[in-house]
C-alpha cells in the first residue's frame, strides 16, 4: 500500500559530539578570501593567491605548513589521483589501444589495453585483432575497477587492472560520495560480515556488490554473472546504501569499520528510514561513540 | 568540464518508461511544461522559462550602411550564446556542435521565414538601414533550447520599439524616447520551434523532451509553424522517418503553436496594459519574489486515480477500535472519578483513618442533624456512608 508522509520545518540541533571538538581547535580553516597571513615571508602554494600584499584563500580548506610554503587543501575538491590508489570509474570513450575512464576527477583518466588482462593469458603481446576488439571487452557505460598506475603530467591518471581483483563491475549499487570522505587504508575491497562486499573508491565512487560464491577464475575479472540476486542479499546491499549516505552526510570517515558499525546501528531502523534527518542523527550518534570507544 | 555520462541503469530506465508512455515528470507525451514570459523594464528585453529551461533574450537596434546586394533592406542580426551557468557541460568560448545547431536554426527560423517585414527598416536607401540585433542567452539547460529561444526571440521582436526617425532629403533625425513614441517593428507571423524527440528507431515520439531525455534521444525533428504554414524543419541525428511520422508531427505542432502563440499575444496585451495604465513593469514586477525557504518545491503532480479505492480499502480492513469509556469509580461520599486524572484528594482523608473515627464522625453528624432528643432520628445516612465504604476499599 502506497502513503504519504508529511514532514513540517523545524528547527533541530546539529549533532556535534564533544570528543571531536579538541580536534577542530588546532586546524587552521579558511574560507574563500580569508587572510591567512600578512607576512611577505612565506611562498604561495595551491589555493592561495596574492591580495595586497596579503596571503589569501581561494578556496574553502585547511591550511598547511611546511617552512615557507603555504598552501590550502580544499575540503570538497575533485580526486586528484596518487599512485597506488583503488578507484572505479566508467568508461566513457573507445579510442585507439586505450579506453577513457570517468573517476570524478579534472580529466577523464586513461586505461591503456596494455594495461588490462586478456583472457587467455597475461604475458600475451597486444595484436591488431586485440585492438579491433576493444569494444567486446570493454564498453562505453561500463563500470570498471581499477588501480592508479602513473600520473600523466597534466594530472590526469593512467589505470591499470593487471589483478584478477580488479576488472570490469557486474551486479550492484553504486554510491556517489566526496573523495575527501574515504580514508586511506591498506586495502579497499572489503567482504562484510553482514552479507555483502564493498569496494571503497579513492575517487568517491563506492560499490555494494553481493558476495560471490565461489572466485571464476578463468576470464580474469571479465566475467559478470546476470544470475538473478536473492531479496536477502538486494536488502542488506539497499541497507548499506542508505548507511552510506548517512555517513556521508554527517562526514564520517569511511572505512569497512565505521560502514560495519553504522549498519549494526541501523539495523533496529526499517530500511527507508535511515535517510529521515532524526534517525540519521541517531544512528550516527551510536556509530561515532562505537568508534571513539574502538580507539581506545 | 565534461557532464556525467548518463549510467546504463538510467538509460534502460528512460527507455522502459517511455515504452511504457510514462515520461519522468509524469507528463503525457505531447505535453509542455510550463511556459512562463516576463517582459523588463526595457523594450525588446524578455524571459522565458519552459520548466527549468531559462532562456533570455535582448533586442537592439542600430543605424548602419545596408549590404551592397541589398540597399533597401534592413539587416538581421542573430546571436545565441551557451552561458556557462546553463549547465557543467557548456564551456565559455567555445564552438560546440550544439551552438552551432541551435544559432543555425534560429537565423532559419527567423530570418528566412520572412516575419519580420525588413523594408519598412529602411530609412534612406543605399546609406541608412536599421540593424536589428537579437541576442538570445541561455541561463539554464534542462532541455529543449531550441523552442525556449524561438519564444524568446519572437517575443524580444514583438516587444522591442525602435526609435522613431524623421528624414528630409539626406537629413536624418533619431528621435529619442522622450521626444517622440518609439515605433514597433512590424512583424507579419510569428514563427516558433516545436521540437520532437524519437527512440527506439523511431517507435515513440515525445514532445518537448527534458534534459535526461534528450541524452537518450535518437532523432530530433524540429518543425516550425506559424498559422498553419511550416516555416523549416530540421531532422538530426540520421533517423529515418515515414512520411506519416512527419505529417503526425506538424499536426501536432500547428496545435502547440497555437496554444504558444496565445500565451505570448496574452502576456504582451498585459504588458502593454500595465505600462499604459502607468503601473509598475520590469522583471521585478514579473518574477516571483523567490527566498530561500526550507520546502521550497514547485508543484508536482501525484498520481491519484485509485487514492478513493485504497483509501476505502485500509478503512475496511482495519478493526473498529474499542471505544475506552472508563466507568466511573466511587471514591467517596459525592466523589467520583473517571479516567485518570490527579489523585483525589477529596475522600483520602475517610479512606485513611480508622473505623473508629468515622464512625465518631458519624455520631458528630447525628448530633448536627438534630439537637432535641425528643425526636427520633433515623440515620439514613449510615447506610449510605457504610456501602460507600466498602465500595471505597475495593
Amino acid at each position: 500500500m502506497a502513503s504519504v508522509e508529511m514532514r513540517l520545518p523545524a528547527v533541530h540541533k546539529p549533532v556535534s559530539p564533544a570528543a571531536s571538538q579538541s580536534n577542530r581547535d588546532d586546524k587552521h580553516l579558511v574560507v574563500p578570501g580569508d587572510v591567512i597571513t600578512s607576512d611577505t615571508g612565506f611562498m604561495r602554494g595551491h589555493g592561495t593567491y596574492m591580495d595586497e600584499d596579503r596571503l589569501t584563500a581561494s578556496v574553502a580548506g585547511e591550511v598547511e605548513r611546511v617552512n615557507k610554503l603555504i598552501c590550502v587543501r580544499p575540503l570538497k575538491t575533485r580526486y586528484n589521483g596518487e599512485v597506488g590508489d583503488v578507484v572505479i570509474g566508467r568508461i566513457t570513450e573507445v579510442q585507439q589501444k586505450r579506453w577513457k575512464v570517468e573517476t570524478n576527477s579534472r580529466l577523464d583518466s586513461v586505461l591503456l589495453l596494455s594495461s588490462v588482462n586478456l583472457p587467455g593469458g597475461e604475458l600475451r603481446r597486444r595484436s591488431a585483432q586485440d585492438e579491433l576488439a576493444m569494444r567486446d571487452y570493454l564498453q562505453e557505460g561500463d563500470l570498471i575497477s581499477a588501480e592508479v598506475q602513473s600520473i600523466f603530467s597534466d594530472g590526469a591518471l593512467s589505470l591499470h587492472t593487471r589483478s584478477l581483483k580488479y576488472g570490469k563491475l557486474g551486479q550492484g549499487v553504486l554510491v556517489l560520495v566526496s573523495p575527501s570522505i574515504v580514508k586511506r587504508q591498506k586495502t579497499h575491497f572489503h567482504n562484510l560480515p553482514c552479507g555483502a562486499s564493498i569496494i571503497l573508491g579513492n575517487n568517491g565512487y563506492v560499490w555494494l556488490y553481493p558476495t560471490p560464491g565461489h572466485q571464476d577464475e578463468e576470464a580474469g575479472g571479465y566475467y559478470t554473472s546476470m544470475e538473478p540476486v536473492s531479496l536477502a542479499d538486494r536488502e542488506v546491499i539497499s541497507r548499506l546504501r542508505n548507511c552510506l549516505l548517512a555517513l556521508a552526510a554527517h562526514k564520517v570517515l569511511l572505512y569497512d569499520t565505521s560502514v560495519l558499525y553504522c549498519y549494526e546501528a541501523s539495523l533496529t531502523h526499517q530500511i527507508k528510514d535511515i535517510l529521515k534527518p532524526e534517525i540519521m542523527e541517531e544512528i550516527i550518534l551510536e556509530t561515532r561513540q562505537r568508534l571513539v570507544e574502538h580507539e581506545g | 568540464m565534461r557532464d556525467t555520462p548518463l549510467s546504463n541503469c538510467e538509460r534502460l530506465f528512460l527507455l522502459k518508461a517511455i515504452e511504457q508512455k510514462k515520461r519522468l515528470d509524469g507528463r503525457e507525451t505531447y505535453d509542455y511544461r510550463n511556459i512562463k514570459i516576463s517582459f523588463g523594464s526595457d523594450y525588446g528585453c524578455c524571459s522565458v522559462e519552459l520548466g527549468k529551461t531559462r532562456v533570455f533574450c535582448q533586442v537592439s537596434c542600430e543605424l548602419v550602411p545596408p549590404k551592397d546586394s541589398r540597399p533597401t533592406e534592413g539587416i538581421m542580426f542573430f546571436n545565441l550564446e551557451l552561458s556557462p551557468m546553463a549547465s557543467p557541460a557548456f564551456e565559455p568560448n567555445r564552438q560546440s556542435e550544439l551552438l552551432v545547431t541551435l544559432n543555425r536554426q534560429l537565423e532559419r527560423c527567423l530570418r528566412n521565414s520572412k516575419c519580420i517585414d525588413t523594408e519598412s527598416l529602411c530609412v534612406v536607401s543605399g546609406e541608412k538601414v536599421w540593424q536589428i540585433r537579437v541576442d538570445v542567452h541561455v541561463l539554464n539547460h534542462d532541455g529543449n533550447l531550441m523552442d525556449a529561444a524561438s519564444i524568446a526571440a519572437i517575443s524580444a521582436l514583438s516587444h522591442f520599439r525602435r526609435p522613431d526617425v524623421a528624414i528630409q532629403g539626406r537629413d536624418v533625425t533619431v528621435f529619442s524616447p522622450e521626444e517622440r513614441d518609439p515605433i514597433p517593428l512590424s512583424i507579419y507571423h510569428m514563427p516558433i520551434c516545436v521540437s520532437f524527440a524519437f527512440f527506439l528507431q523511431g517507435s515513440y515520439l515525445l514532445v518537448d523532451p527534458c534534459e535526461r531525455e534528450e541524452r537518450v534521444k535518437d532523432g530530433l525533428v524540429i518543425a516550425m509553424n506559424k498559422h498553419r504554414e511550416i516555416c523549416s524543419i530540421q531532422s538530426s541525428g540520421g533517423i529515418m522517418l515515414l512520411k506519416d511520422q512527419v505529417l503526425r508531427c506538424s499536426k501536432i505542432a500547428s496545435v502547440k503553436v497555437s496554444e504558444i502563440t496565445e500565451l505570448i499575444n496574452k502576456a504582451l496585451e498585459n504588458d502593454r496594459k500595465i505600462r499604459k495604465e502607468g503601473g509598475k513593469f520590469g522583471f521585478a514586477e514579473s518574477m516571483p519574489k523567490e527566498r530561500i525557504t526550507t520546502l521550497k518545491r514547485d508543484e508536482v503532480p501525484v498520481e491519484m486515480t485509485d487514492v478513493k479505492e485504497t483509501a476505502n480499502d485500509i478503512v475496511n480492513s482495519t478493526e473498529t477500535t474499542t471505544e475506552a469509556v472508563p466507568s466511573p469509580v466511587l471514591v467517596g461520599m459525592g466523589t467520583a472519578q473517571i479516567g485518570e486524572g490527579i489523585v483525589n484528594s477529596w475522600a483520602l482523608e475517610e479512606d485513611e483513618e480508622d473505623e473508629s473515627q468515622t464512625e465518631d464522625r458519624k455520631t458528630d453528624e447525628v448530633m448536627l442533624i438534630s439537637d432535641s432528643e425528643e425526636e427520633e432520628v433515623v440515620i439514613l445516612h449510615e447506610e449510605a456512608q457504610k456501602s460507600t465504604n466498602t465500595s471505597g476499599e475495593k
